[in-house]
């Protein structure tokens, strides 16, 4: 059976005290390979400007200048921002006081 | 998906099973050897072990990795499965006139057995055999089943074929179980003068060895899809009967059966040499390696393992046996490695 038409009557094996890991650990994989596959793409399209003369691997490389990340300074809060918010366990929009879905 | 990325992925999920093998195995067993030294008896079975270890977080991350790398390296995005199938008629258009090719036997009628049918083995999707392109997965696959021996895995099976090479050459081989052919190309390479059959359940898998044997202009070699316990080949015909990793994939009745049918086709003074994974020095190495065919989906590699192989063989009728240990690579240490490892073990039998 092709992986995109999985069982449902054969679950995938557990291994941790909380399921939900097992799942969450799958995504954190998944991403992982992801994040490598992309990181290997640019440094091959790096790798391929600088031999054709269009990419300046010391200027790429240099620490950027306060102005360099000044420029970037609104970009990076809000990269940090939509990260760290979901720590705070706060809803955005109006809805019940009580945050827990019950079960049933 | 683009070949690049695929590759890419590949790597990745090798690289980290190369951790898992050489720094999340030796702490698990530093860890269990630990608890073990603490009590005043060590662990005596299995169980026990489990009762242990198999509760600690350390061993649920190493359980989870070995389960789940092995469904990324063939499921997913950047899986084996994907990436052949998305270029089938790519693949199999050089494979087009293999019908008429005389190193091949493909039986259209053929039935295979429940217990193959029944469990996806290696997490393979559809198995070793339902799809056409699954002997291509199955090479690709094959090229990082063990993570530390990489680019020198082929070296596995040369060095089987060289200790076979030790009991002298022979002239008629039966190379059961052969998949793509992994297992009989160093075979055919070293015993050019022997006339060799190469059978397996899987038609795409024997298809491929035909095709690959063929491309390497090998003209004693036939590839054909037959069961290794149930074969149509006369009584003693052969001088050796020879199998790798074909064992643990085998139910214990059909184990009987095939070695049964090795022991009818060989001649007297024929040999009979299988490696396989069978010998575990202590429960820590049976715990992982049970928990390994449970994960890999290979539900006989315990039943196997528990065999009493040599009783086994010699009520059979079988002499000289032997069971050993198998260095797969030039300086393992089998009894003890540091690092995890394939239980490799060669059994050997003559037939009086």
């Amino acid at each position: 059976m092709p992986a995109e038409q999985p069982d449902p009557a054969r679950p995938e094996q557990i291994f941790m005290d909380d399921p939900a890991v097992d799942r969450v650990l799958g995504v954190v994989m998944a991403l992982a390979t992801e994040v490598y596959v992309l990181r290997d793409r640019l440094r091959t399209v790096e790798r391929q400007l600088e031999a054709g003369g269009s990419l300046d691997r010391a200027a790429l490389d240099r620490e950027p200048t306060l102005e360099e990340l000044a420029v970037d300074g609104d970009d990076r809060e809000a990269f940090v921002a939509g990260l760290m918010q979901n720590l705070q366990g706060l809803q955005v929009s109006k809805g019940a006081a009580q945050g827990r879905e019950r079960n049933g | 998906m683009d070949d690049r990325s695929f590759v890419v992925a590949q790597s990745l999920v090798l690289e980290t099973k190369k951790y898992w093998t050489t720094k999340l195995y030796p702490a698990l067993k530093a860890d269990y050897q630990r608890r073990a030294a603490l009590q005043e008896d060590a662990p005596q079975t299995v169980q026990e072990v489990r009762d242990m270890i198999g509760g600690t977080l350390d061993y649920q991350i190493y359980a989870w990795l070995e389960r789940h790398l092995q469904r990324f390296k063939y499921s997913g995005r950047y899986g084996l499965a994907p990436y052949h199938r998305e270029r089938r008629e790519e693949l199999l258009a050089p494979l087009s006139d293999m019908a008429d090719n005389p190193l091949l036997e493909v039986d259209p009628d053929f039935e295979q057995p429940k217990y193959y049918r029944a469990v996806d083995i290696h997490q393979h999707p559809g198995g070793v055999w339902s799809e056409d392109t699954a002997g291509f997965e199955y090479e690709r696959g094959a090229r990082s089943t063990t993570p530390m021996m990489g680019g020198k895995h082929r070296d596995l099976h040369q060095r089987f074929t060289d200790l076979v090479a030790e009991g002298g050459a022979p002239a008629r081989i039966l190379d059961m179980g052969c998949g793509f052919g992994k297992s009989t190309q160093p075979f055919y390479e070293t015993f050019g003068e022997a006339t060799i059959e190469a059978i397996d359940l899987s038609a795409p898998c024997v298809t491929y060895g035909a095709w690959a044997a063929g491309k390497a202009q090998v003209g004693n070699t036939r590839f054909r899809q037959m069961s290794a316990y149930e074969t149509d080949y006369g009584n003693e015909e052969f001088d050796l009967v020879t199998s790798t990793m074909l064992i643990h994939e085998l139910p214990p009745p059909q184990i009987h059966q095939m070695f049964d049918e090795a022991k009818r086709v060989l001649q007297p003074g024929g040999r009979m040499v299988h490696l396989d994974f069978h010998s575990l020095p202590d429960v820590f190495s049976r715990f992982i390696h049970y928990g390994h065919g449970r994960r890999n989906n290979e539900p006989f590699m315990e039943p196997w393992a528990e065999m009493d192989v040599v009783s086994v063989l010699q009520e059979k009728g079988f002499e000289d046996v032997t069971v050993q240990s198998f260095a797969e690579a030039e300086g393992v240490d089998a009894a003890n490695s540091p690092v995890w490892r394939f239980p490799w073990t060669v059994v050997s039998a003559v037939k009086p």
